[in-house]
C-alpha cells in the first residue's frame, strides 16, 4: 500500500469516531426520553412484588444516577457489552442478538451480489439499444422494480412460488432454498436502481471523445464497450453502492420479518414492538457500524482507483 | 419436501454459505412460538412461551387432563395433615428423569429449595412456596435447608405450612433432577435436560427453534412422535403461510391473525377454539370517580355494553361474552350465572334515577388503557357516550406507567385482564377482587366477599370451596363491582394428519399423546 493511501485510510477511519459517538449519545438520550418504566412492564403480573422490583432495578442499574448510567453504558459498549434486555429479563443483549449478527450483512451482500451484475448487464443492454423497443421494455421493468414495495412483492412471490407451486419454502433460514425468495426480493430494487444508473452513465461515456477515438482506430465494438466504456461507468457506480447498502439494510427489516429470518432486522422489529430499548439501541449501533464500514470500504476502493482522491485528502 | 424442487439450479443461482440445514421428518411436531422463550429452566420460569416448552419437559405433583381437570402426575396420592396445615405426598414409583435416574423425595425438597435460594433468581413459582415453613429463611439467604419439607422415605414427602394452603397440590411447581447442578454447573439448563416429562430438552437455537425429543422412559408411556420443534415465528401472517405450505403441523395464533383463519372455510375442520383462562373486566374505581359510588351508575354502564356486538365486531368472533369473574374451563366456574343483558333503555332509566338524566351532571372521565387496547377503549367511550350521554374520553398510556398507576389505585376507569397461574378460580377472585390483594386495581372492596374468600382458602373440600366461590362471585356481580366483558378465544389449527393435540384454557397440554400419521 502506498503511504498516501495509508494516511487516507487512517483519516477515513478516524472520521468514523465522531459518527459513532453521536449515535451512542443519541440512542441513549432517546431511550431516556421514552415514557414509562421498563421494570414495571417487565414485572407485569408480578408488579406488586416490591422485593423483585428492587432486585431488577439494581440489576439493570436503573437505581443509579443518570450520568453514572451513561458512563457505564459507554464503558460497556467499549467492552462489547450492551447491557441487559428488557424483554428477556436478566439476559444480556449480546446473547439476544449474537446469533443474528451475521445474518443481515449476509443477506444484504447476497442481494448486492445478485443485483450488481444483473443491473449492470441490463443497463448496458438498454444503453446500447437506446430508443429502441428493447430499451423501453427494460426501462418499464426497471420502473416497476423500483416502485413495487418489497412487502407486496414478497407476499406475491410467497403465494405464487411457495404456496401455489411449492418450488421454495415459505419461510425460514438455514438452507439455500430458503434464501432464494428473500435474496431475490431484496435484490430487485437495487438491481433496478443500478441498471438505471448504468444506462445513464453508459450513455454519457459513449459520447466521450476517447470512445470516438477508439472507434475511429477501428477497434472492435465489443472491446470499445466492455473495456473502455464499461470500466469508466463502474467508477461512479461504485459510489452509489455504498448508498444502496443503506437501503438494503433497511430492506432486511421487512424481508426478515416476512420470511422469518433470524437476523438483526427481524430482531429490531421485535425489539421495537416489545419496547426492548437496550436491544434496539445495540442494533442501531451495529447497523451504523456496518453501513459506515461499507462506505469506508467504498471510499478506500475509490482511493485505490482514483489517485486524485487519496492525494487531495477529502477534497472530493 | 418434494423432489420436484429445482434444487441444483437454485444452488447455482446463489452461492451462499448459510447456517446448518434443519429439515424435519414426518415424526416431528412443528409448531410456532411468537418469540424466543425468555428461559428454558423451571427455576427462573416467568413467562408464557417458556411455560409452553417447560410443561413438556418438567412435571409437578399434578397435571391437567384434556378437559382441564386436575389429575395426579408425579404424586400418586396426597392427603392433608390432620391440622390442615400441610400435606403428605406419595410419589409415583418408577418415574425416570431424562438422565435415567429415578425420581425420589429428595428431588422434591431440592427443587423447592432451588426456587427459593436468592442467587438463583427464582421466577413466577416462588410465590407458591411462600407459605412453607422456613421459606422466608431460605429466601433471605440465611440457610439453604427448607425445613418445612421433610423427606419421609424415598417416595414420601411431607410439606408443612405456616397457614392453611389447600391449593398447594395443584400449584405448577416443577420437580428437577437434583444431580444436575452438581454435575453441570450454573448454566445446566442449556446443556442437559433435568425433568421427568414426556420430552427432553435437546437444543435452543436463539431466533430459530427450541427442540425437544421423546423421553423413551416416560412413566406415562413413550410419546408416539420423535421430536417437537418450537419454531420462532414472530409474524403470525408468516406462520399461517407456513402452515398452509405444510411447514408447520400446528399453529397457535393471536386474535388478529386468528380471525383470518376463523373466516377461512378451508380451515374449518382443522381449527381448535377454546376460551383462555383469562378474565376481562372493566375497572370502576369508586375513589377516583365519584359517580361510580352509585350502584345504579355501575349497573347502567355494565348493561349499556353490548357484549355480543363486541364479540362479533371488535373481535371478529374470536371471543366469548363473559358474565362472571371465573372463566369457563377453570375449576370453580359457575355455568348457571345469569347472562348480563344488553339493555340501553334500562341503563338510561337507571342513570336518570341516579340523578344524571341523559348523562347530565356527570363529570368527564377517561377510560384508560395501553396501545393494544385502543380500539377497545374507543368502543367503550363511544358506546357510553351514545347510549348514556356519558362524557367519556379515551386515554392511551405506556404499559409500565399504566401498570404502576393501576397498582397504586390511581386509574378511575379501565378495561384490564388477569390470566390464571394455576387451574382454580380462586386465582381470579383472590388476586383481583379480594380487598387486601395487591392486584385489586379498581379498589372494589366488600367485607362479605373478603370473608368468603378467606373461608374458601381454608376449605379443602372442592365442592364446598366452589360453592363459596359462587357465593362470593355473586356478591361482586350483584353489587356491579365490575363489568365482566369478554373472554379471549384461543385459536389454533392442526393439520388433518395430526392427532391427540389438546388445547385447554391453559394453552396446549404436553404433547405426550400426539400422533402424526
Amino acid at each position: 500500500m502506498p503511504p498516501g493511501l495509508i494516511g487516507y485510510a487512517a483519516r477515513r477511519v478516524l472520521g468514523l469516531v465522531p459518527v459513532l459517538c453521536v449515535v451512542v449519545v443519541l440512542t441513549f438520550v432517546a431511550n431516556q426520553m421514552v415514557p414509562g418504566d421498563p421494570i414495571a412492564t417487565m414485572l407485569s403480573d408480578q408488579s406488586g412484588d416490591p422485593a423483585l422490583e428492587a432486585r431488577l432495578r439494581a440489576e439493570y442499574g436503573l437505581d443509579r444516577p443518570l450520568v453514572e448510567q451513561f458512563l457505564s453504558h459507554v464503558a460497556g459498549i467499549l467492552r462489547g457489552d450492551f447491557g441487559l434486555s428488557f424483554r428477556y429479563a436478566s439476559v444480556p443483549v449480546i446473547e439476544v442478538i449474537s446469533t443474528g449478527l451475521a445474518v443481515s450483512p449476509i443477506l444484504a451482500c447476497a442481494a448486492m451480489a445478485l443485483a450488481l451484475p444483473i443491473g449492470v448487464a441490463l443497463g448496458t443492454f438498454a444503453a446500447l439499444r437506446r430508443n429502441t423497443f428493447a430499451d423501453t421494455a427494460v426501462i418499464l421493468v426497471l420502473v416497476a422494480g423500483m416502485s413495487i414495495p418489497n412487502f407486496a412483492l414478497s407476499a406475491f412471490l410467497v403465494y405464487l412460488l411457495a404456496i401455489r407451486f411449492d418450488l421454495v419454502p415459505v419461510a425460514g433460514w438455514g438452507s439455500i432454498e430458503q434464501a432464494v425468495l428473500p435474496v431475490v426480493v431484496l435484490a430487485v430494487a437495487p438491481m433496478a436502481y443500478i441498471a438505471r444508473l448504468t444506462r445513464t452513465y453508459m450513455l454519457e461515456v459513449l459520447q466521450q471523445d476517447y470512445i470516438r477515438t477508439a472507434r475511429a482506430k477501428g477497434m472492435r465494438e465489443r472491446i470499445v464497450v466492455y473495456r473502455h466504456a464499461l470500466r469508466n461507468t463502474l467508477v461512479p457506480l461504485l459510489t452509489t453502492v455504498g448508498i444502496i447498502f443503506g437501503g438494503l439494510l433497511s430492506g432486511t427489516f421487512v424481508v426478515e420479518t416476512i420470511f422469518n429470518i433470524p437476523g438483526l432486522g427481524r430482531m429490531a422489529i421485535q425489539a421495537i414492538f416489545a419496547r426492548d430499548y437496550p436491544v434496539t439501541m445495540a442494533i442501531v449501533l451495529l447497523f451504523t457500524l456496518f453501513y459506515a464500514g461499507i462506505n469506508l470500504l467504498v471510499d478506500l476502493l475509490y482511493g485505490v482507483i482514483d489517485p486524485r482522491i487519496r492525494l487531495g485528502g477529502d477534497g472530493r | 419436501m418434494p423432489s420436484s424442487r429445482p434444487r441444483r439450479l437454485l444452488a447455482l443461482l446463489l452461492s451462499l454459505t448459510l447456517l446448518g440445514a434443519a429439515t424435519a421428518d414426518a415424526r416431528t411436531l412443528r409448531l410456532n412460538i411468537t418469540a424466543d422463550p425468555a428461559m428454558v429452566d423451571p427455576i427462573t420460569f416467568s413467562e408464557l412461551i417458556a411455560g409452553d416448552i417447560i410443561a413438556n419437559v418438567y412435571e409437578g405433583f399434578t397435571g391437567l387432563d384434556a378437559d382441564g381437570n386436575v389429575i395426579p402426575a408425579l404424586a400418586e396420592r396426597w392427603s392433608a395433615h390432620d391440622d390442615n396445615r400441610g400435606f403428605r405426598f406419595e410419589l409415583r414409583k418408577g418415574v425416570k428423569f431424562h438422565s435415567g435416574r429415578e425420581l425420589t423425595a429428595a428431588d422434591v425438597k431440592w427443587s423447592f429449595e432451588q426456587l427459593l435460594i436468592p442467587g438463583n433468581k427464582g421466577g413466577l413459582n416462588v410465590k407458591y412456596l411462600e407459605a412453607i415453613e422456613g421459606a422466608d429463611d431460605v429466601k433471605a439467604g440465611k440457610t439453604t435447608d427448607l425445613v418445612g419439607v421433610k423427606v419421609v422415605d424415598d417416595h414420601t414427602v411431607d410439606v408443612r405450612f405456616t397457614r392453611t394452603e389447600v391449593l398447594f397440590p395443584i400449584y405448577p411447581l416443577y420437580i428437577m433432577d437434583s444431580g444436575i447442578v452438581a454435575e453441570h454447573g450454573a448454566d445446566w439448563h442449556t446443556k442437559v435436560s433435568a425433568g421427568t416429562g414426556p420430552f427432553r430438552f435437546v437444543h435452543w437455537k436463539r431466533g430459530q427453534e427450541v427442540r425437544l425429543a421423546a423421553h423413551e422412559g416416560y412413566w406415562g408411556g413413550a410419546p408416539a412422535i420423535d421430536d417437537v420443534a418450537f419454531l420462532v415465528v414472530p409474524s403470525d401472517d408468516t406462520a399461517i403461510s407456513m402452515y398452509e405450505a405444510g411447514e408447520l403441523d400446528l399453529v397457535y395464533l393471536d386474535v388478529t391473525a386468528g380471525r383470518r383463519m376463523l373466516k377461512d372455510t378451508r380451515f374449518k375442520d382443522e381449527l381448535m377454539l377454546v376460551p383462555a383462562a383469562q378474565i376481562q373486566y372493566l375497572g370502576l374505581n369508586q375513589t377516583k370517580y365519584a359517580p361510580f359510588k352509585d350502584r345504579r351508575v355501575r349497573e347502567a354502564i355494565c348493561i349499556a355494553i353490548d357484549r355480543d356486538g363486541m364479540v362479533a365486531g371488535l373481535y371478529g368472533g374470536a371471543a366469548f361474552p363473559l358474565y362472571g369473574q371465573v372463566t369457563k374451563g377453570v375449576a370453580g366456574y359457575n355455568p348457571d350465572l345469569r347472562p348480563i343483558p344488553y339493555d340501553p333503555e334500562r341503563a338510561k332509566a337507571l342513570l336518570a334515577e341516579a340523578g344524571y338524566p341523559g348523562g347530565q351532571g356527570l363529570p368527564p372521565v377517561k377510560v384508560t388503557s395501553t396501545a393494544p387496547r385502543k380500539t377497545e377503549i374507543a368502543y367503550y367511550a363511544n358506546q357510553l357516550k351514545t347510549a348514556l350521554g356519558m362524557p367519556v374520553e379515551v386515554e392511551v398510556v405506556e404499559r409500565g406507567t399504566h401498570i404502576k398507576a393501576m397498582n397504586a389505585g390511581e386509574v378511575a376507569f379501565f378495561p384490564w385482564g388477569w390470566t390464571a397461574g394455576y387451574p382454580d378460580g380462586l386465582y381470579f377472585l383472590e388476586d383481583v377482587w379480594y380487598g387486601p390483594s395487591r392486584y385489586n386495581r379498581s379498589r372494589w372492596s366488600n367485607a362479605e366477599f373478603d370473608a368468603l374468600i378467606e373461608k374458601a382458602r381454608e376449605t379443602a373440600d372442592e365442592k364446598a370451596r366452589y360453592a363459596l366461590y359462587h357465593q362470593a362471585e355473586q356478591i361482586l356481580l350483584d353489587d356491579w363491582g365490575t363489568c365482566p366483558t369478554t373472554v379471549r378465544m384461543q385459536i389454533a389449527a392442526r393439520k388433518p394428519n395430526v392427532h391427540g393435540v389438546a388445547l385447554t384454557p391453559f394453552r396446549f397440554l404436553p404433547f405426550a399423546k400426539v400422533r402424526i400419521e
